[in-house]
């Protein structure tokens, strides 16, 4: 599994009318574990994907999987990969085994070890009953064949754009601990909406923007940024910590959490953090003075507002 | 990368299944069986397959209804008079199902999800489209051999078993296999150049029936033949069978003038059907090679 790697470099991508959809994105990843691939709608998730896959040609740059291009030589690039990219949407006509067989088929798989696959994914899965037609299937069931056609033959490499899209929570959950555990031992980059989920399964995350990337790195370290910048006060008694003088004029914000609690962001050295509990104790009792809970989505949200940093 | 995270994992581990080297050849395979697969579950083909039936089956009905005695007298006591008569309008159906089965066949992959399925597979383009090719062709034929079994049936109810010239109805139905693979390649590259599946069949359709009979008509007014034709071409499949075959009728119209009527020698027919092959299906395989998925 260590040749399991994924790589676009200088990557750009433009129409013939419009501004670039993705700018001069560099980027390897090798071995296992997962990568969170974040950003807003229009971000170019989606673009690099196809870019990777060979669904779109690279206006610059070039883009590799498992050391092949897929703009070169689809059959060796892709031997290896599963990809989920918008909607994957198989033949209605056909059923679910049908349209799981010629995935299993065309990756190389036997009669036989398409069958066991396909029971592999049946139970990973919970897919609907393999005779009924892709037609009948309501969205998230076809949305999770999709998933279990990515998994047929386990490719080392997964490439998952929005994958819980259309699931249900408890689907979501499944497919959540599903990739928790595929991480292990494929290279998996997914591309979503929900920070919290990417929060739970990836290791990694790049945060793209108006297609350049943000920043590049480990989950925790991503939120640790953002986390000790911030400060959650709460008092035993209401407070009205927003028109405190003395705290706004070492606060970069303030926020009610409610009569009782106050988040303050400030420039996260360890001296404005002691002025600060000191003025918070001036203010009222102070019975909690932690480090904020951030989400990675207030983290991106603050990259955004900051700009461009250094991958 | 190391993987660190307290969420409650599935087993994904599979047994370790054996992923064998696929060539092109067994990969077409694949695609052809997949394809064949989906074209005789829809709509389109039940639909023209029952037409066919249908048609053809009234066409005898009212053959019968008519009578042994002047069916023989109407074709000349020649079977296979009978049969260029009976398989005259072949082409058409040929038309058809090349629109229908071959009009949307590659540009799905563009407008529908199909594509995000199937283009993501380590199958070359080419293959895939070899693939939906030969499946698109075996269906039409399937829909065009409806017709040659019923004037096969007719042939032998009207002039005994003995008389029907089974070679030539052979050859017939070879260059109606011909004349399927050319207007499935008009129809493939019309279908690797739009985007929407419903523009491709009509413009398929429109180009192989309305715009080559009409384009026909008027050049063989103005005294040409029209040899690029892909429709006058596909006349080769009666004309085998046609006993006093004529290739150029002159028709008096008027005073001093003459309509010429022309007919495609099996010759002639074989060669257009080839060259529009090897014409439109490389162009098919580059446009669709070339073609991107943008929406």
């Amino acid at each position: 599994m260590s040749s399991a790697s994924f790589e676009v470099q200088d990557l750009s991508k433009r129409y013939r009318t419009g501004p670039p959809v993705l700018s001069n994105l560099s980027f390897r990843y090798e071995g296992s574990g997962a990568v969170g691939y974040l950003g807003p709608n229009g971000a170019g998730k989606t673009t690099t994907l196809k870019l990777l896959v060979g669904l779109l040609r690279p206006s610059h740059g070039r883009a590799f999987l498992n050391g092949f291009e897929a703009a070169v030589d689809r059959h060796r690039a892709l031997w290896d990969v599963g990809a989920l990219i918008e909607t994957p949407e198989p033949y209605p006509t056909l059923n679910v085994y049908e349209a799981l067989e010629v995935v299993g088929r065309s990756r190389g798989l036997s009669s036989e070890d398409v069958d066991r696959e396909v029971d592999r994914c049946h139970e990973l899965l919970d897919l609907p009953p393999l005779g009924r037609r892709v037609g009948w299937l309501s969205k998230g069931q076809r949305q999770r064949v999709a998933i279990a056609s990515t998994l047929m033959g386990d490719p080392t490499v997964l490439l998952l754009d929005e994958p819980t899209s259309g699931l249900d929570p408890a689907e979501r959950v499944l497919v959540r601990r599903l990739l928790t555990g595929l991480k292990r031992d494929h290279l998996i980059l997914v591309s979503s909406h929900q920070m919290a989920e990417v929060a739970e399964v990836c290791d990694e995350v790049i945060f793209l923007h108006r297609g350049r990337m943000l920043l590049r790195d480990r989950v925790e370290r991503v939120v640790d940024r953002i986390r000790l910048r911030t400060v959650d006060v709460e008092f035993a008694t209401p407070v009205n910590l927003g028109s405190n003088a003395s705290l706004r004029a070492i606060a970069k914000g303030v926020v009610a959490l409610s009569d009782r609690r106050w988040r303050v962001e400030f420039d996260g050295t360890d001296e404005t953090r002691a002025r600060l509990l000191t003025v918070c104790q001036q203010a009222g009792p102070v019975v909690q003075f932690t480090n904020s809970t951030l989400a990675l989505e207030e983290a991106y949200l603050e990259l955004v507002s900051e700009g461009p940093h250094a991958a | 990368m190391s993987a660190t995270s307290d969420t409650p994992t599935v087993d994904a581990a599979p047994q370790k299944v054996r992923r064998r080297p696929v060539s092109d050849f067994t990969q077409w395979r694949i695609v052809t069986l997949h394809q064949l697969g989906h074209y005789v579950r829809t709509n389109r083909f039940y639909g023209l397959f029952g037409f066919a039936v249908l048609v053809s089956g009234l066409t005898l009905a009212f053959q019968v209804n008519a009578g042994v005695g002047r069916i023989q007298y109407e074709q000349l006591y020649r079977s296979s008079e009978y049969l260029s008569n009976f398989l005259v309008y072949t082409g058409l159906w040929v038309v058809l199902a090349a629109a229908l089965f071959g009009g949307d066949a590659l540009s799905v992959d563009f407008s529908t999800g199909t594509g995000y399925y199937m283009l993501v597979l380590p199958i070359r383009r080419p293959v895939l489209l070899a693939g939906r090719y030969t499946a698109a062709t075996l269906v039409t034929l399937a829909v065009v051999g409806i017709t040659y079994v019923f004037g096969a049936a007719g042939a032998v109810y009207f002039f005994g078993a003995p008389a029907v010239p089974w070679t030539l109805l052979g050859e017939s139905f070879g260059i109606a296999a011909v004349f399927c693979l050319a207007a499935l390649s008009v129809a493939f590259c019309v279908s690797a150049y739009v985007r929407s599946p419903a523009a491709g069949v009509l413009f398929t359709l429109v180009a192989l029936y309305v715009g080559f009979t009409t384009l026909q008509a008027v050049v063989e007014f103005a005294g040409y033949e029209p040899w690029f034709s892909l429709t006058y071409g596909g006349g080769a499949m009666a004309a085998v069978l046609d006993t006093d075959f004529i290739h150029v009728q002159a028709i008096p119209v008027g005073e001093d003038q003459v309509y010429y009527v022309w007919a495609a020698t099996v010759q002639e027919g074989l060669a257009i059907m080839a060259a529009y092959i090897a014409v439109f299906l490389p162009l098919s395989a580059y446009l669709y090679q070339r073609k991107e998925s943008t929406g």
